[in-house]
Order: C-alpha cells, then structure tokens, then sequence
C-alpha cells in the first residue's frame, strides 16, 4: 500500500489528506489575519508595521471607557435584538404555510424566499431608499394620495428605516432553517394533541411551536450576528450621521485610517456579537433540553 | 375539516394567512419596484415610473467605468468560486468519510469562517496584507472572498455526501473498481448537481459581497458592489435601479438554470 | 475440498466483539445460509468474505486461494448488497456493465455479456430504465445481474429479500433458488428467517453472539437441534424441564434418553405434542389457557405450572368445537423418536 500513487493514498477516503489544502488556506488567510486583527489593537502602528515595544493595553481601556463606545453599542444591541424578534415573528407564518402548501404553491413560496438571497444587499438597501425616501417615497406618496397624512413622514434616516431595512434584508436567514424543520415535522403529534382535545391554534402552540424552538434559536442567533455587525444598512438608511459598533469600525478603518482604533472597535464588536450569540443559543438549549441527546 | 372551526381557529389561521402574505409581499417586492423604477424615462426616481424607456440602461453600457467593474467582478467571482470548489469538495470528504484523529475539531475549524462577519474578514486580510506590505488588490479581494464563501461550499457538499449510501462504494469495490476509480464513476456524478449548485450560489455571493470588497479590493479597479456603494450615496438617478435590474436578471437567469438542472426543492437546503 | 472456507475468524469493532471464532465451509455449487437474529454477526461474516470487513485473525479461503489479504476489488466475489445499492445515476444496463467497464473489456464484448446477463434475470426490456423507476423485485435481479455478469467464483447475497413485500417474497425466493442451480455458483445467504433458509439453501449455519451454533441440512437441523436455542430459533419449540429416570423422560416415559439420570431439558415440537382426557397416567397434566383455531389446525395454550405455557398445534375437524378454556387436559408426545432431550436449556432468562 506504501508505494500506492499519493492521489490514491489521497482518495483512500479515511484519513485527514484531503482537508489538509483548505485547513491550510484557512490557516494563512484567516488564522493569521484573525491575529493580526487583534495584535493590531494592542500596539502602536507605522506604516502597517509593528512597532516594536509599544504593547499596551491603553487602546483597549480608552475605548472601553469611551461613552461613545457604549451608546453605539446599546444602539447596536437593540436595533439587532429587535429585528431578530421582528423577523422571527414575519418569518414563522410564512414557513408555516409553506409546510402546508402543496405543488406549485410550495415553489412560489421557496422563489419568493430565496430570490432576495441572489439579489445583493446593497440593491435591497438601495430599494428601500426610494420605498422611504423623501416626499417621492413610495410610502409617503401612497398616504398622501390616500389623504391618510397631510404631512409626509420622515421615516429614511431613522431608526425606523434601520430596522425596516434589516429585518427584511435577512428575513430569508430566519425562514430557511425553520421551514425545513416545519416541512418535516411529525404530524402524528399534532393529531394526537387534535384527539387529546387541543383546539388547532392550542395545537399549534403547544405542539408545532415548541418542537420549533431549536431552528427558532437558531435562525435568532444567525439574525442577530448579521445584523449587530451589518454597517452597509445603518449607513445607507440611518443617513450620513447615523451611527453604530459596526459603522464605527469600518469609518476608523476606511476613512479616518486609525487602524489601531478600528482593530480596537472590531476585536469589541466580534466579542461582544459573540457573547451575544452564546447567549441565545444557551438560552435556546434550556428551552429544548428535550432535544439534548438528539444533538 | 374546515367547516367546523372553532372561533379562535378561524382567527388564527385568518392571522397566519394575512401575516404570511404581508412577508412574502416585503421578500419579493422591493426587488420588483427596482425593476419597474429601471424603466424610468425621467432624470430622477418615481413609482410607478412616469412611462417606459431603456434611457439609464443604455447610460450603464456606456459608463465605461461601470462596464470595467462588471468585468472585475466577473473574474473575481469566477476565481473565488473556482478556488472554493478546488479547497471545498476535498475538504468536505474528509469531513464526511474520514475517521482521523481531531476531526471534530477540523471540522469546525473547516466551517469557522460562517461565524465572521464579511466586515471582520475583510478588516483582517487588508492588515494582514499591510504586514506585509501587501496592498489592498483584488488578488487580495479574491483570497478574503474565498474564506468567506468557503463554508459554503463545504457545507453542501457535506450534506450531499452524508446523503450518499456509503454501500455504492462497496459495490464499486465489490465490482472491481479502484478507490480513484470509485471517486470518479460514483461519487462524483451523484455530486455533480450539488457542486453546481454550490459553485452558482458561491459565484452570486462573490459577485454581490460589498462587506469584504469594501476593505480589500484595488481603489482602482474596482468590482461592481464597491462601485454601486459609492453610487448609491451620491447618486440619485434611476441608473441605479437599471444597475440593479441586470444584477437581479443575472441572479435570476442563475437561479433558473439551477432550478432546471438541480431542481429548486434541493436549494433551499 | 470446500470451495469457501472462512477458518476461526474473530472481529472486534472497539469493545464490541463481534465475531467470535468463526469457521464456515461450503462446497462446490452449493448454497449456504447464515441464520440469526440482527446483531448476531452473520452480515460481518459476509463482508469479511466480500473484503469489506478486515478480520482480526482468521483466514478467507476461496478455491484453494486464500484472499484474507486482498482488497476487495481484486476478489472474485460477486456480492448482492441488502437493498441492492445499484448506482442512481447509472441505467440498468451500465449498472451491469460496470465491472467489465472497469476491466476495461471491449465495448463489443460488454454489450454482449450484458444483454446474456439481462436476458437470464428476464429484465432485457429495462435495460435503459434508472434504478429509481424499477420495482423492488426487479431492482433485486439487476443487483443479482450486475454480479453474475463478471462469472464470480461465488455469490454473496445479504438479506436480499428484505427490501421486498411479503406477497413478493416466497416467489422471488423460488426463482432465485432456480437461478442459482441454472448456474451452479456456490453461493453463500445471509437473513434472519428462517423460512426463507429452509426455502433457499442446502446448508443453514445458525449464527448466535459471534458463533457458529449448528451447521446441517435445513431439516436435519429442525429435527436434531442442538441447543435449545437452535431449536427455538429454527421453527417452533416446547424447550421443558425434564427429569431424567433410568434412560426414560420422567412425565412421559416413552421417550427415551441416552443420559445419566438427573435434570435435563426436552425440545418437542408443538405439532408433535397431542391433547388426551385428563386422568391417571403419563404425560403432562394441565389446563386449557387459550384455543386459537387457525383453519387447518388449532393451537392450544396448556397450563402445566411451568413458566412458559405448552403449545400444541392439533389438526382441527370442521364442526368440531376446540378443548374449552380451563378444562383440565394431558399432554403427551406423538412421535417420542422426534423428541431430542439436551443438557442445556434455554440462557437463563
């Protein structure tokens, strides 16, 4: 077997060869950038360069004692926190009837869903500056002509716009993991709860909701990451003095050019968006401890 | 079945229905109103559009800075998406059919680059590359992308290969076929629908990513999201919207070859 | 000189050891069976012989060769696979044509050999069909055709009749059996019914924890079991306590045992017990617990005191009402020569 060609040896099936390629990409272009991230926080910057003997941990307790900081990151916290939960709510219906929809009505659905996937984010943002935008935004020209307003609203660059503009950017992220766990669901338990004496809307809080809750947390805590670190939508619909983490460090990195600054601002935001997630997920897992030995 | 509802089932399924279609309104129709605003004759956006006219599509083709970013994008997503097949589908066997010690661990380290946000990515390759004073360029574009959609790749041909009976080997070997003989007239036709859906999904992703290109791609020749970045804050013409348009037609015309040749049930997975 | 031998193999998978010194030999054009309950390790010992399964020690000897160390791509070994993994992908013809595309044969010639091999499983009309649009039974003999085309030494088949429903099966079952004697491979079975053992083989091994237990002609086997196990597994069985006295089974001393006098255990066969009035007399004394009339036959539940009630299957008359619950009754054998007396009984459950 030794003198075996190495593509065979590779191809062998059981051993760690074929990964070794992509563990290695992984390990120079992101490991290794991963740290400089971090080591970049930590020290003084010349010219991309290290300067030696400059380590400090000032950076990190400057920014950590920075008001700003924090504000920004309240803001972050609770436009992502509110969004996961509206995209939760918008998202369950439509996996729902997805599951009970049959033929052509189920791919209706599944395009509907998946077609904002392959249109990029920044056209999605871009259609909901001209659906808010302004007098001429299609909602304000809607209830002016319904004589619903006198006055159009100011809804683009607020927190309103913000939250709309997440929420139905990564709604599809919500729908995904619930509809495939909703599509293949037990039914038997659902006419057992039927035969118990549940009415169907007890059935389906009682039964269809909490066998759900592990693709819930899941799909909570895959929306809330997107959206803590998502600075493209607060920028194009929170308007030019809007603010938040993520916004914060592409500007310090991108157009102010303090790096030391923005490696500061994203060390904070990944740890905290990660804190974050744990939390969900442990959360998630106390909900459904019925569903530990399954994992 | 229906006949006989009680009151608060009526209500609930009256509320599911109203909330679903009020969803599915929010998924497609802004794409749509972007279409529609494409057509615009006039020199400004309105909905619906004042009347019909290709005037701002014809103002893209003859934007030659416009027309050069396509043709970045177009190179750096093809590269990307070949890169990540290339690492991805060997990857993804070991994954699946491998028995090494600490596989728990490469696995998770193989899937690692989903939990980054785009932002991060970029970030960390345009220091790294300043470490070494590398300049932010689209080779470096095409390198951070590749992380970034790599777990994509992974992921379903993991999936596709978990779903495959371990047992067509067996056969295979049982018939006199080699371990390279096996790959090649087994495993890789029943993958192939999986690997085309994988490398189309992987091509869209690197063609509208702005998170990492913002950070990492030349200040030169830049790809088209970097491009219509800029354009969307400065810009208030409907030239946006037809950029948009073609973007979604492209998306689109992909999706409709997938649905044709992989079957649209297997991509939502 | 048996064409296959498989001689004390032993396989552990981590703690679990799952064969345990096994030795099989089956001769020239004969068909064998591995019998046992799932678990019971008769599928290792097939893929052992298939190469799937690299034994721990033992040796695989195939006409004179041993091949214990050959992969399995390079063994002779035609092997029908438990619901038969034909490739998806592949039409019924280049499922068959496989391994003589992989051998490299030339096109002429393949097609040739696949048109005989479809023609002797009758599937030449399917021959550009997918796999997914045949029936269970068809897909079976394209599994079996895709084997038989390469003229393999022998023939493995793993539960090849699982994937199928029951109405299907004793058919199928029959054709094979007249496949395989039309073309005289030695072959060996794998399943856990014992029905379809009798159906299909020459010789039954009956497999228990990692061992061979008994290995005979299907008949000789339910006659003379060994061990109570075999004789529970192999049909129906009363395994009973008996007290041995000078030679003769105690409650009913027609039957006659060669053994020292003590404890000691009698298989008999429901169908070799017979009710009689109760009274004085030898045999067991009981009630009636159950009566099931089964058209030909009724069977009884007899109450003796013993843990597990007597069953006795007796040959009904129409009009002829069953023995009533809880009317007391006497057992004894029909045939004491068909009764076999052990030493041992069943595992002390």
């Amino acid at each position: 077997m030794s003198s075996a060609p190495l593509l065979r040896r590779i191809l062998h099936g059981r051993g760690i060869w074929p990964a070794v390629p992509a563990l290695a990409y992984l390990f120079v272009f992101l490991a290794l950038p991963m740290l400089t991230l971090l080591a970049f926080g930590f020290v003084t910057i010349d010219r991309g360069r290290i300067v030696a003997d400059t380590w400090t941990l000032g950076y990190l307790e400057a920014a950590l004692a920075d008001d700003l900081v924090w504000r920004l990151m309240w803001r972050s916290f609770w436009v992502a926190a509110v969004s996961s939960v509206l995209t939760l709510l918008l998202a369950y219906p439509v996996a729902y009837l997805f599951a009970e929809a049959k033929g052509i009505w189920r791919t209706l659905i599944l395009v509907a869903v998946v077609s904002p996937l392959l249109t990029s984010a920044l056209v999605r943002a871009y259609a909901w500056i001209v659906i808010l935008g302004g007098r001429r935004g299609l909602v304000n020209q809607t209830l002016l002509s319904l004589g619903l307003i006198e006055q159009p609203l100011r809804i683009l660059n607020t927190d309103w716009a913000v939250l709309i503009g997440m929420t139905q950017i990564h709604l599809p992220f919500m729908i995904l993991p619930l509809l495939a766990v909703l599509a293949e669901r037990d039914r038997r338990l659902e006419e057992a709860s039927l035969n118990l004496g549940a009415s169907q809307t007890g059935t389906f809080f009682r039964v269809v909701v909490p066998m759900s809750v592990p693709a819930i947390f899941a799909g909570l805590a895959l929306v809330f990451a997107v959206s803590y670190t998502n600075f493209i939508v607060p920028q194009l619909l929170g308007g030019g003095s809007y603010s938040t983490l993520a916004v914060q460090v592409y500007e310090q990195t991108i157009v102010v050019l303090d790096w030391t600054r923005g490696a500061v601002l994203a060390t904070i935001l990944l740890s905290t968006c990660f804190a974050f997630v744990l939390a969900i997920v442990a959360f998630g897992n106390r909900l459904a401890r019925w569903n530990e030995s399954a994992a | 079945m229906t006949k006989n509802l009680a009151p608060i089932d009526r209500i609930g399924r009256v509320v599911l229905g109203v909330v679903a279609a009020f969803s599915l309104l929010l998924l497609v129709a802004p794409s749509l109103i972007v279409v529609a605003i494409s057509f615009e004759p006039r020199g400004f956006i309105a909905f619906p559009p004042s009347g019909f006219s290709l005037r701002w599509y014809e103002h893209v083709f003859a934007n030659r800075q416009l027309t050069d970013s396509v043709v970045v994008s177009l190179w750096v997503s093809l590269a990307v998406a070949g890169i990540t097949l290339a690492l991805g589908v060997p990857a993804a066997f070991a994954s699946v059919r491998g028995t090494f010690a600490g596989k728990a661990a490469a696995n998770a380290f193989l899937l690692a680059p989903q939990m980054m946000p785009g932002m991060v990515i970029g970030i960390a390759s345009l220091f790294f590359g300043a470490y070494f004073a590398f300049r932010a360029s689209n080779a470096m574009l095409i390198l951070a992308l590749s992380v970034f959609c790599l777990p994509f790749v992974i992921r379903i041909a993991m999936a596709r290969l978990a779903g495959l009976d371990p047992r067509l080997d067996e056969a295979s070997a049982n018939l006199g076929a080699g371990k390279l003989e096996t790959f090649v007239r087994v495993t890789l036709p029943q993958l192939g629908p999986a690997l085309v859906a994988a490398a189309a999904f992987t091509f869209i992703e690197a063609f509208d990513n702005v998170t990492v290109a913002l950070f990492t791609s030349d200040v030169r020749g830049r790809p088209l999201p970097v491009e219509l970045y800029y354009l969307v804050q400065y810009d208030s013409t409907p030239a946006i919207a037809a950029i948009s348009a073609l973007e979604i037609g492209l998306s689109f015309a992909i999706m409709l070859v997938l649905a044709r040749t992989v079957g649209l049930e297997r991509l939502g997975r | 000189m048996s064409h296959i031998a498989l001689q004390d193999i032993a396989k552990s998978f981590g703690p679990v050891r799952v064969l345990d010194g096994c030795s099989v030999a089956v001769d020239k054009g004969t068909v064998m069976t591995l019998l046992g309950p799932s678990g019971c390790g008769k599928t290792t010992l097939l893929r052992t012989l298939a190469g799937f399964v690299e034994p721990d020690s033992g040796r695989v000897v195939v006409g004179g060769r041993d091949i214990t160390d050959l992969p399995p791509n390079r063994r002779q070994v035609g092997y029908v696979f438990q619901s038969y993994a034909l490739f998806p992908h592949l039409d019924v013809a280049a499922n068959v044509a496989y391994g003589l595309r992989v051998r490299r044969v030339s096109q002429a010639e393949t097609q040739a050999r696949v048109r005989k091999a479809l023609d002797l499983v009758s599937l030449s009309a399917y021959a550009d069909r997918y796999p997914a649009r045949l029936s269970g039974g068809q897909q079976q003999r394209v599994a079996i055709a895709r084997a038989l085309v390469l003229e393999p030494e022998v023939l493995l088949l793993d539960e090849p009749f699982n994937a199928l429903d029951a109405k299907l099966r004793l058919s199928m079952q029959i054709e094979l059996r007249k496949l395989i004697e039309r073309v005289g491979i030695t072959s060996i079975f794998v399943t856990h019914d014992q029905q379809e053992a009798m159906t299909l083989s020459d010789r039954v091994a009956v497999m228990r924890a990692g061992r061979i237990e008994q290995v005979g002609a299907p008949i000789d086997i339910y006659d003379r079991p060994r061990t109570a196990y075999v004789a529970a597994f192999i049909g129906r069985a009363n395994v009973l306590p008996v007290d041995i006295r000078g030679g003769r089974v105690a409650p009913d001393p027609a039957i006659a045992a060669a053994r020292a006098d003590g404890a000691a255990w009698l298989v008999v066969r429901p169908e070799n017990l017979a009710i009689e009035n109760a009274g004085e007399g030898p045999g067991w004394h009981g009630t009636v617990a159950f009566a099931t009339p089964q058209g030909a036959t009724i069977e009884y539940e007899i109450a003796v005191g013993m843990a597990e009630p007597l069953r006795v299957v007796a040959l009904r008359k129409v009009g002829e009402p069953p023995a009533a619950v809880g009317s007391p009754v006497r057992v004894r054998a029909v045939d004491p020569a068909a009764c076999v007396v052990l030493g041992e009984g069943p595992d002390s459950v």
